[in-house]
C-alpha cells in the first residue's frame, strides 16, 4: 500500500521535526520569545558534524558509530551558541516591544545563514554512512536503516530533554522561570542565567537533530527558515509549552506531507505547510494541548 | 539611556537640543511645502541631463525601497501590527503587470493600475484571516502568507513556475524614474494627510491600546483592514512597476523574503511611525547595502542581519524618534520638572506633529 508507506516515511521524518519544534516551544514557553534564528541551529549542527566526521576521516564517510560520536560534539557547540545568542543579543530585547525580539532573532537568523553560505558555500551536502544500504523491508513498506537511526535518535534526545526538565534542579529552575520570572528570582534563581541555559538546551537539541538531517536528508546554508516555520506549526498545533504536544505535532507535520508530496507531487509540500499554518492560526491559536499564553 | 546622558555634553554642542526642536516644529508647521519641495528636488536630476546610468538606477530603487518602507509602517508603524509579509502583495502586484503585459498584450499604464487594484484585494481577503491574530502570531501567519504565496507562484503555469517571466519591451529607466517618485510622493502625503485626520488617531489608538479603542466605540477591524488595504495598495503599485523595471520576475524575487527585512529594518532605522523615518531609513540604509555591494559583492545580506539587530539594539526609536525625544528632553529640563513637561505633553497633543507621535 503506498499510502503506508507514505505515512512510515513522514513518521520517520516528522520525529526530527518534532525534536526540533520541542527546542523551539521551549525557548517560547520560557522565555517568552520566538526565535526565528532555531532553524540555523540546525543548520550549524549538521555542519558541525560534517566538518568533525571530515576532520576525522578525511572525508564526510564514517561508520555508524563514527557518525553517532559526533552528535554529542554538535549538541555541545550549539549549546554554547544558544547560550551566547540570549547572553549577546536576546537578553537585551526580553520585556520591549514583541516584534523587536523578533526581529533580533530574525535578524541573527539572516547574519548566521550568509555568513554560513560565505564560508561553506550553497551546495548542499550530506554525511556518508557505511552501513547504510540496503534498507530493511518490513511487511512490504521500505524502511531506510538511517532513518530509523534518525528517528530513535530524536525520540531519545526529545525525551533526555524532558526528563533533565521534570527530574534535575536546573530543569526545576526552567520550569520556575517559566511559571514567573518575579518569583524565581525571589527565592534566588539566577534568572539570566537559566534562561539563557534554556536557549543553550533549546539550541542544543535543534544541533542534535541537525547531525541526523545531514545523514538522511541532506545540508545547506540556507535550509533554517523552512525548519522555523514548521516548528511554529507543530507548536502552534500542539500548544505552546507542550512537550508531547509537539510530538505528535511533528509526526502529524511529517505525515501530512510524505502524503501531499506522494499522492499531489513535493512541490506542493511547502505551500501546504504554510497554508495549514495559517489556517491553525484561525482556527485554533491555542493548540490542541496547550492551555494557550497570551501574547 | 546611559550613553546619552554620559556623552549629552559633545551632543549638546554638536545638536544643540533646541535647534533640534526648532528644526522639528519647523518641518511641523510646514509639511506640506516640505513635501512639494522634495518632489521638485527628486524631479530635478533627469531635467538636468542626469537621463541615464548607474546612478539613476540607484535613485529608482531607493525610491521603491521607500515605498515599501512607508507602506509597511502605515500597518507596522502606525497600527502597530508588524508584518514579515508584505512583500506578498509586492509580488502579486508584480506578477499582474507581467502576465497582463506579456500575456494579454495589455497596456503598462492599465496593467500598472490593476495591480494595484488586484493586491488590495488580495489584502482585503488575507486581512479578513491574518488581522485576527496579534503579536507573535500575527507576525508569524504573515510570514506564512509570504511563503504560501511563493511556493503557489512557483507551481503554477501562468506564472512561468520557477523559472519566471522575462519581459523586455519596457518603458525608458527615466520613466520609471519618475513613476517611482510619483507614487511616493503620493504615498508620502496620503500618509501624511491621515496622520492629521480621524483615520490616522484611530490607527494610532489601535498600536497604542487597541481595547480601548474598541471601548471608544472604534470599529477596529474596519479601521486595521483598511490600513492594511493601503499598504497593499501602494506596495503592489510598487510591485507592478518593479518586475517591468527589472525586466525579469520570478518566485525568489517577486516575494523576496530578505526585502521584507530590509524594508523593516528601514522604517525601524527611521523612525516607524512617522512619515519621514521609512524614507530616510530606506535612502540611508539602500545607500549603506548599494556601497557594500559594489565593494563586498555577496556581505550585502550579512550586513542587513546586523544593521538590524543593531537598529532594534541600539535605536528602537530610529533616527526621527530618537531625535524627537532628544529635543523633547531638554524641553523637558529647560522648563524645570515634572509640571512643565506635562504641559508640554498636552500642548503637543493639541498640535500634533507631522505623521504622529512615536511610540
Amino acid at each position: 500500500m503506498a499510502a503506508t508507506q507514505f505515512v512510515v516515511n513522514g513518521l520517520l521524518v516528522g520525529a526530527l521535526f518534532a525534536a526540533v519544534a520541542v527546542g523551539f516551544a521551549l525557548i517560547w514557553g520560557v522565555v517568552d520569545i520566538i526565535n526565528l534564528a532555531h532553524g540555523e541551529m540546525v543548520m550549524l549542527g549538521g555542519y558541525t558534524s560534517y566538518w568533525v566526521l571530515s576532520l576525522v576521516t578525511g572525508n564526510a564517510e564514517g561508520s555508524p558509530l563514527l557518525f553517532l560520536a559526533t552528535v554529542p560534539v554538535a549538541i555541545g557547540v550549539l549549546f554554547v551558541v544558544g547560550y551566547a545568542l540570549q547572553r549577546t543579543l536576546v537578553s537585551r530585547v526580553i520585556g520591549t516591544d514583541i516584534f523587536l525580539t523578533l526581529l533580533v532573532t530574525f535578524g541573527a537568523s539572516i547574519a548566521i545563514q550568509q555568513l554560513a553560505l560565505q564560508a561553506w558555500s550553497a551546495n548542499p551536502r550530506s554525511i556518508q554512512v557505511s552501513f547504510a544500504d540496503p534498507s530493511l523491508a518490513i511487511a512490504g513498506v521500505v524502511v531506510p536503516k538511517m532513518k530509523l537511526v534518525a528517528f530513535a535518535g530524536a525520540l531519545v534526545l526529545t525525551a533526555v530533554l524532558f526528563v533533565f526538565l521534570k527530574r534535575t534542579r536546573t530543569g526545576r529552575a526552567i520550569r520556575a522561570v517559566a511559571q514567573n520570572p518575579e518569583a524565581a528570582a525571589l527565592v534566588g534563581i539566577d534568572v539570566e542565567h537559566t534562561r539563557a541555559v534554556t536557549f543553550g538546551l533549546s539550541s542544543a537539541i535543534a544541533g542534535g537533530v541537525g547531525s541526523f538531517i545531514a545523514v538522511i536528508l541532506n545540508i545547506q546554508p540556507q535550509m533554517g527558515l523552512i525548519y522555523t516555520l514548521k516548528s511554529f506549526v507543530i507548536v502552534v498545533f500542539g500548544g505552546v509549552g507542550s512537550i508531547p504536544g509537539a510530538l505528535v505535532g511533528g509526526l502529524l507535520l511529517g505525515s501530512v506531507e510524505e502524503l501531499v508530496a506522494g499522492f499531489i507531487s513535493s512541490q506542493w509540500t511547502l505551500a501546504v505547510s504554510f497554508s495549514l499554518l495559517i489556517v491553525l492560526l484561525v482556527v485554533k491559536p491555542k493548540g490542541l494541548f496547550g492551555e494557550g499564553v497570551g501574547e | 539611556m546611559s550613553t546619552e546622558t554620559d556623552d549629552s555634553g559633545t551632543l549638546k554642542s554638536i545638536f544643540p537640543p533646541d535647534q533640534v526642536d526648532r528644526v522639528f516644529r519647523t518641518c511641523d508647521d510646514h509639511g506640506w511645502k516640505l513635501l512639494i519641495a522634495s518632489a521638485v528636488v527628486g524631479a530635478l536630476p533627469p531635467v538636468l541631463g542626469l537621463q541615464s546610468g548607474y546612478y539613476m538606477t540607484v535613485l529608482t530603487e531607493m525610491y521603491l525601497f521607500a515605498i515599501l518602507a512607508l507602506s509597511w509602517d502605515i500597518v507596522g508603524g502606525q497600527t502597530g501590527y508588524p508584518s514579515f509579509g508584505n512583500m506578498a502583495f509586492f509580488g502579486i502586484g508584480a506578477y499582474t503587470t507581467a502576465i497582463l503585459v506579456k500575456d494579454f498584450a495589455v497596456a503598462f499604464p492599465a496593467a500598472f493600475l490593476v495591480a494595484g487594484l488586484v493586491a488590495t484585494v488580495f489584502a482585503l481577503v488575507i486581512g479578513i484571516i491574518v488581522l485576527r491574530l496579534r503579536g507573535h502570531y500575527f507576525a508569524i501567519a504573515t510570514l506564512g502568507v509570504l511563503l504560501a504565496a511563493q511556493q503557489v507562484s512557483r507551481n503554477l503555469d501562468i506564472t512561468g513556475g520557477a523559472s519566471g517571466k522575462i519581459l523586455l519591451e519596457t518603458p525608458s529607466g527615466t520613466e520609471f524614474y519618475y513613476l517611482f517618485l510619483g507614487v511616493l510622493v503620493a504615498e508620502a502625503a496620503v500618509v501624511y494627510y491621515l496622520s492629521s485626520t480621524r483615520f490616522g488617531f484611530v490607527l494610532n489608538a489601535i498600536r497604542d491600546d487597541e481595547g480601548k479603542a474598541t471601548a471608544m466605540g472604534f470599529n477596529t477591524t474596519y479601521y486595521k483592514t483598511a490600513a492594511w488595504m493601503l499598504a497593499a495598495l501602494f506596495t503592489g503599485f510598487a510591485g507592478g512597476a518593479y518586475s517591468l523595471f527589472n525586466t525579469f520576475i520570478d518566485p525568489q524575487t517577486a516575494y523576496n523574503g530578505a526585502w521584507n527585512v530590509e524594508l523593516i529594518a528601514m522604517a525601524l532605522l527611521g523612525g516607524s511611525g512617522t512619515v519621514a523615518g521609512p524614507i530616510i531609513g530606506a535612502f540611508g540604509l539602500h545607500t549603506v547595502i548599494e556601497i557594500v555591494e559594489s565593494y563586498a559583492v555577496g556581505w550585502q545580506l550579512v550586513l542587513l542581519g546586523l544593521a538590524v539587530i543593531v537598529t532594534v539594539i541600539a535605536i528602537p526609536e530610529g533616527l526621527v524618534g530618537s531625535l524627537r525625544q532628544y529635543a523633547s528632553q531638554m524641553e523637558y529640563y529647560k522648563h524645570g520638572g515634572m509640571a512643565a513637561a506635562d504641559g508640554e505633553a498636552d500642548a503637543d497633543e493639541e498640535n500634533p506633529p507631522s505623521g504622529g507621535d512615536s511610540p
